[in-house]
């Protein structure tokens, strides 16, 4: 029986290359994913083991809060506590720092990085145990007008050593002289930082604190092990009465620790991705079963045959499967090394935009190969099952009959099974949005999916046959053709169909989804936005981006142009049993800026100290009114009891929780003293045009920050989400790819089944281009079949979803319907240009061959 | 434009020093050996022979579905070994009509939508008196919404006939017609043809093995081994028979 796989291989080499191209590019993501977060978890590694290479203890506060990404923050210690650990015998030496954000501006006054990677200072530290930068040109600063930059910062900015450079700061913007540039170990920036190195004295000022740090390093005696010295360093605490509020670990636990938090974060993105490789996979999956089911209707008689002469069920069983693992084990090699290829490709592109991962190749590790090698092949023959089942049930006599007859469908059984599966998935869906968790919408939603490909083909030939009345119309009896055909095996159309529902119902999806976002976020700035201007950070202020000076605000504030303004900080803080985002404003001012929608108590009752406002929606699952005491934690102050000062309903823009920014300065360390944005409103009478005249020279000198007036703000927030959206199409493009892989599949079997057909109509008068035009056109109805159902779901989820979101902030659905139709016109479009491959095969057929094919 | 075709006896058809040979050197097989043929306007003419004399392969040639090796093929004066395969393919919709053994019809068409494909192709109406006597002489009349799935063998070449002769072609090749069909099928369909050929003057040329068959044409022509070697004027099928076994033949 093996040879008659390999002969059922070889025979249908295309056939199975474009299966194999499906199993090739959903493998390859995978691989690929695995092998790049592989490859940055290794920098990330090599990196924390060199910043910490000469630690061997660490002592930090031990009141933290724990971020959602790995993303931890500590209180800071006093200067004081480096004393005291230095009274530690087996202790040589203990040095304090602290990162405070800053950023420097490059020689055309744009300012560098903050759009990923983190920019931040440090003192510069003289222990050359403790500081692993080392001078390449000039020197290390030695007066607290200097700095020294790293080179991948120095680089950036086209700066030379012995010039100004200005850098922005929790102060007003400052220039410093550049006295050397370093670089890190053997890197010239640190995965992409952009790191300002001050005077230990120096570095305090810019942080605005006054002899503190967020760690302090120590270096134990020589001999002195790591944990020796760590233990040592508790007893003192402890002999010193400190050692509640400080935590002491060792340098190896610290590198740990960083590593972790790395880890953590990688996971979250190598998650998101694999979660896009499956979504590929599982449109490949349709594909698969298609080739297979095709080839195997196609070779009922040769089945037949086998059985006739003696092969049990279970061998042409076997044959199938067989062809399945042949063809799912090299197309899993074969995407394995694609996937190997896509990483090297995506590490350059990674470096090309300042991502800096050092070293050459990347990390491919066995389980990386493992794991595309068995979800590949078990992907595939998972397909591949059912269709062979159905070759094993062939009888015997079949052989002797002339066509292969489709099984006719269980209409009832198919209905039920695909309707129970249906109905699962809404309902886990609708348990998943709300309260059960992101991963019941999954599976929600791939339920949803079957089920209605279950249930498609009971209506693909109505809905093919609608989708087609154009072209009968238009296209005159070719038309028809195209129409017939598309619904003459609703089995097939409804198969091919569905991996195009899937790419069209993801896609679809999260352009309902971003375009909701965008609509509710506009109504929310046009209507509870009473701002002339705003200041927001550039770029919308990323991760690592910072904040402005608080300085700014103040000097806006007291223009005379304005009749109100206010910063809005942003912080995170424990509330309950999750870390939230707090945001601050002046409650004097932020009542004439921002329209709450109080639904109890004042907007100035925020005024009072430790007081908070709550959106209805967290004050109705909390049970909160006006005057209870909301526990918090803050990071630096510890746990706060916050009085309710008012419940507002507008949460769109404002976000769930709003303290005063007396609150904020007093709960967080004066590091984070930085604005996210500056709300302002004009006095009556002064136009817009001579307020921007006025607040503009102010924020210039500012490069991180840019002034808008709130049409400008508007668009920009869209243009956030836009930018998200663009993101998500892209990983979704390989799903699509292999959506459209699979319509060439069918063309390409179906021609091939059709091929006395095609010579019918040709020797009766149809000409090449008829021929190409109808299967173009059976394309395309197909393509705008699995479409149609993909945009129906795609309105469906996107209702679901917004609908969930609703007190989050989701207040209007957006069905998007432009950009729907758009979506079913390029798809139609796409196709009839992607079909003229099996269109021109069809049209090549040789007339008289075709005829006389038996 | 209801009336028939004129009955002048001039030629539909022809071929002149037809040669078509397959293979090269020690394999090379003629299968038409430089043959001249003609077939008169309003007559049904029946092509005989042994399997591999090349009786398909000349009416595949005379068709336009197979080019010659050497010679020409002239369907009324057109050339049609010099047409490009859009141009053969336009006549083959707009000139000549086929009937093949099997596989006549498109599955997805209904009777009438099978019978009218090549003007539908043509982007033209058909001629509905025309199509009406048509489909009234083949008795397809309560059949014409139907799919060939639900038509019996003989049904669907009654279609098949009828998508031949509505178009009005010059001609009509049918390749072994009622080769698949029992002999009261068989006798319907021939004697459809018959009818067209004496009613409307269509020209008709058959390939068949089956001196039954033959028996309904005005002229018989015999080929073997790609050679023109006999004719025979108002057949009958035992005359048929008796050069047949002449010939070494079924």
């Amino acid at each position: 029986m093996w040879k008659v796989t390999r002969k059922g291989l070889a025979g249908h080499k295309l056939r199975f290359l474009l299966t194999a191209l499906a199993v090739v590019l959903g493998v390859s993501f995978i691989a690929g994913t695995l092998v790049l977060t592989a490859t940055i978890q290794k920098t990330f590694d090599d990196l924390f083991a060199d910043i910490n290479r000469g630690t061997d203890a660490a002592v930090r506060s031990s009141n933290v809060i724990t971020g959602n990404f790995g993303n931890d923050t500590r209180a800071n210690v006093p200067g004081s506590l480096v004393a005291v650990v230095l009274k530690t015998p087996s202790v040589e030496a203990a040095v304090g720092n602290i990162q405070p954000y800053v950023q420097a501006i490059d020689n055309n006054g744009k300012s560098i990085g903050g759009n990923g990677p983190p920019t931040f200072g440090l003192g510069w530290d003289p222990n050359p145990k403790l500081n692993q930068f080392h001078i390449v040109a000039g020197h290390a600063p030695d007066a607290d007008n200097q700095i020294v930059v790293d080179k991948g910062t120095a680089d950036k900015g086209h700066f030379r050593v012995g010039q100004q450079v200005t850098i922005l700061t929790t102060k007003a913007p400052q220039k410093y002289q550049l006295a050397g540039i370093a670089r890190f170990g053997t890197v010239d920036s640190l995965a992409g930082a952009s790191i300002i190195l001050f005077t230990p004295a120096q570095v305090q000022v810019v942080a605005n604190v006054h002899d503190e740090f967020s760690q302090i390093s120590v270096v134990a005696r020589a001999g002195v092990s790591q944990t020796q010295v760590t233990e040592d360093i508790q007893r003192t605490l402890l002999t010193n009465g400190a050692a509640n509020q400080y935590q002491v670990i060792t340098g190896k636990a610290l590198t740990k620790e960083n590593q972790d938090s790395v880890h953590k974060a990688l996971g979250f993105i190598s998650t998101a991705l694999l979660v896009f490789a499956f979504v590929a996979l599982i449109v490949g999956m349709f594909i698969i079963y298609n080739t297979f089911s095709i080839v195997v209707a196609q070779r009922m008689r040769e089945m037949a045959l086998l059985r006739a002469i003696g092969a049990s069920k279970r061998q042409v069983l076997a044959s199938v499967i067989g062809e399945s693992v042949v063809v799912g084990v090299l197309a899993s090699a074969v995407g394995v090394i694609a996937g190997v290829g896509l990483s090297i490709g995506l590490k350059a592109v990674m470096n090309a935009v300042g991502f800096q991962i050092p070293g050459r190749g990347v990390v491919l590790r066995p389980s990386a190969i493992v794991i595309g090698l068995l979800v590949g092949t078990i992907v595939t023959i998972v397909s591949a099952v059912v269709p062979a089942r159905q070759a094993a049930r062939v009888p015997p006599i079949a052989a002797m009959r002339a066509v292969a007859l489709e099984r006719p469908i269980n209409r009832v059984r198919r209905l039920g099974i695909g309707g129970l599966i249906l109905v699962l998935g809404v309902v886990s869906l609708f348990f998943g949005l709300f309260g059960s968790g992101i991963s019941l919408v999954g599976i929600g939603a791939l339920l949803v999916l079957v089920g209605v490909f279950v249930v498609s083909p009971l209506f693909a030939r109505q809905l093919a046959r609608i989708i087609g009345r154009p072209l009968t119309r238009l296209r005159g009896v070719v038309g028809n053709l195209s129409r017939e055909n598309a619904a003459r095996n609703p089995r097939r159309t409804a198969t091919t169909g569905a991996a195009v529902m899937i790419a069209v119902s993801l896609v679809g999806f999260i352009t309902i989804f971003a375009a909701s976002a965008n609509a509710s976020i506009g109504s929310a700035i046009d209507q509870q936005l009473k701002t002339d201007y705003i200041v927001t950070l550039k770029g919308g202020g990323g991760p690592g981006g910072g904040g402005i000076s608080p300085v700014l605000a103040d000097k806006i504030k007291a223009l005379p142009q304005i009749a109100a303004s206010t910063p809005i900080r942003l912080g995170a803080a424990r509330i309950g049993t999750s870390t939230t985002f707090l945001a601050a404003a002046d409650p004097s001012a932020v009542g004439q800026l921002y329209d709450f929608g109080v639904t109890q108590g004042s907007v100035s009752a925020l005024s009072a100290a430790n007081s908070v406002a709550v959106s209805t929606r967290k004050a109705d699952s909390k049970h909160l009114k006006v005057g209870d005491a909301l526990p918090a934690r803050f990071v630096q102050t510890g746990s706060v009891p916050l009085r309710v000062a008012f419940i507002y309903k507008n949460n769109t823009l404002a976000g769930d929780y709003i303290i005063s920014l007396a609150t904020f300065e007093k709960n967080f360390a004066a590091q984070y003293q930085l604005d996210a944005q500056i709300f302002a409103k004009l006095k009556p009478g002064i136009s817009v045009a001579k307020g921007r005249d006025a607040i503009a020279p102010l924020v210039a000198p500012y490069a991180n920050a840019e002034l808008k007036d709130n049409a400008q703000y508007k668009a920009d927030q869209k243009k956030q989400v836009n930018q998200v959206l663009v993101l998500v199409y892209v990983l979704l493009f390989l799903a699509v790819i292999i959506a459209f892989i699979g319509i060439v599949n069918t063309m390409t079997l179906s021609i091939y089944e059709r091929t006395k057909e095609i010579g019918l109509l040709r020797a009766v008068g149809g000409s090449r281009r008829q021929v190409r035009s109808m299967v173009r056109w059976e394309a395309v109805i197909i393509a705008l079949f699995g479409t149609l159902l993909g945009v129906a779901i795609a309105l469906f989820f996107g209702w679901a979803v917004v609908d969930s979101l609703h007190d989050q902030g989701f207040t209007k659905f957006e069905p998007a319907v432009k950009s729907l139709v758009f979506i079913v016109v390029i798809t139609g479009l796409a196709t009839l240009l992607w079909a003229s491959l099996p269109a021109r095969r069809a049209a090549r057929l040789d007339v008289l061959r075709a005829i006389e094919q038996d | 434009m209801t009336t028939t075709i004129p009955p002048t006896k001039t030629v539909a058809a022809r071929a002149v020093a037809a040669s078509k040979i397959y293979g090269t050197g020690d394999t090379v097989v003629r299968a038409l050996d430089s043959i001249s043929v003609e077939f008169p306007r309003a007559e049904y003419t029946a092509i005989m022979g042994p399997s591999g004399s090349g009786k398909s392969t000349l009416l595949h040639c005379l068709a336009g579905l197979d080019s010659l090796t050497d010679g020409h093929v002239y369907l009324g004066d057109i050339d049609l070994s010099t047409l490009s395969d859009k141009e053969v393919t336009k006549v083959r919709r707009d000139r000549i009509g086929f009937v093949f053994q099997t596989f006549n019809l498109i599955p997805t068409l209904t009777a009438l939508e099978n019978i009218t494909l090549p003007s539908a192709l043509a982007g033209k109406k058909p001629d509905q008196e025309w199509l009406d006597r048509i489909v009234d002489t083949v008795r397809l009349r309560d059949r014409l919404a139907h799919r060939p799935s639900e038509l019996s063998g003989g049904q669907q070449q009654r279609v098949a006939v009828a998508r031949a002769l509505v178009t009005k072609p010059e001609i009509v090749f049918a390749d072994e017609p009622t080769g698949n069909l029992d002999s009261r099928a068989s006798a319907e369909i021939l004697g459809f043809m018959q009818k067209a050929v004496q009613e409307f003057g269509q020209t008709i040329v058959m390939v068949t093995h089956d001196p039954i068959s033959a028996s309904y044409s005005n002229r018989v022509v015999f080929l073997a081994d790609g050679h023109i070697v006999d004719e025979l004027q108002a057949p009958t099928a035992d005359a048929v028979l008796g050069k047949m076994r002449n010939l070494g033949g079924e």
